[in-house]
């Protein structure tokens, strides 16, 4: 059986994709995402092996302990408010990441926003210069 | 050896767009956006020096190979860390990461070969070689540029 440590666990779903007999469930909101382990009698230890945490261990099976279910709510992007990640994977780009790295050029904080206004940070970046002479009127 | 966009010559088609999901079973990695009226870029993997997604990935399935920041598919768990660990937004997953790998077996990416504008290419030099070559030619034939 699984034991979640609810303290270390991200909120990924790496568990549950390469769980092979669907024992660990997602549920997926726009605000809030939830991981649902089940009790689960297998000899496996993939969950444990692929858990970026390590938040899982394997114990021995025991019919009256509970089902564990974690639910984050999604953090919100800085720029569109859309909500994309959950805090703790947030928080584990952070620290996996040399500081040098988490910030751009201009100071922004990238992390903290979702990508698809990272996509239009760096759209607006490269095409600023030619916009700049495009829109220039002919002398 | 990422591939390079000469942004002047981008008409906003998106064949790269689809020309990469075509050859990824309809997983693309290219996203073109539109900067206005006025211009329009793909916006691509990088293949970044210090690549942030191999930092953060924590089984190895995302790993420096020379130029080319690789994956490796056996190795991926859907984790999605690559995604959030991306500065471009241009890694994303669905239960497996998905990223551009240089159109991996061809011999050049097929971005490159299906733009109608030839604005794609391997050659970091290309644009601004263009550039100066329209400098040279206004220079000599009088007007703008």
């Amino acid at each position: 059986m699984i034991k979640v440590d609810v303290n270390k666990c991200l909120g990924c779903f790496s568990c549950s994709n390469v769980c092979p007999s669907q024992n660990i469930t997602r549920t997926e909101t726009p605000e809030t995402r939830s991981v649902h382990w089940k009790k689960c009698k297998e000899e496996c230890d993939l969950c444990v092996e692929f858990c970026p945490a390590k938040a899982l261990t394997l114990v021995p099976f025991d019919e009256g302990s509970p089902e564990t279910t974690v639910t984050y709510d999604l953090m919100a992007c800085k720029i569109c408010g859309e909500r994309y990640a959950t805090e703790p994977m947030l928080k584990r780009i952070e620290s996996s990441l040399p500081e040098n790295l988490q910030k751009d050029s201009t100071g922004l904080d990238w992390i903290w926003i979702c990508p698809v206004c990272r996509r239009n940070i760096e759209a607006e970046r490269a095409t600023k210069q030619m916009v700049l002479g495009r829109t220039r009127k002919s002398p | 050896m990422p591939v390079y966009v000469d942004i002047s010559r981008c008409i906003g088609c998106r064949s790269c767009e689809v020309a990469c999901k075509r050859v990824h079973g309809g997983k693309g990695h290219v996203n073109v956006h539109m900067a206005g009226d006025h211009a329009s870029v793909p916006v691509f993997c990088h293949h970044c020096e210090e690549a942030t997604c191999t930092m953060a990935c924590f089984t190895g399935a995302l790993y420096k190979d020379g130029e080319r920041t690789a994956f490796d598919v056996e190795k991926c768990t859907g984790c999605g860390l690559c995604r959030l660990a991306c500065p471009f937004g241009v890694v994303w997953s669905d239960k497996i990461a998905h990223k551009c790998d240089l159109c991996a077996g061809r011999e050049t990416p097929t971005c490159i070969l299906s733009c109608p504008a030839n604005a794609l290419s391997t050659d970091f030099e290309l644009a601004s070689r263009r550039a100066r070559t329209r400098a040279a030619m206004a220079a000599a034939h009088g007007g703008r540029r």
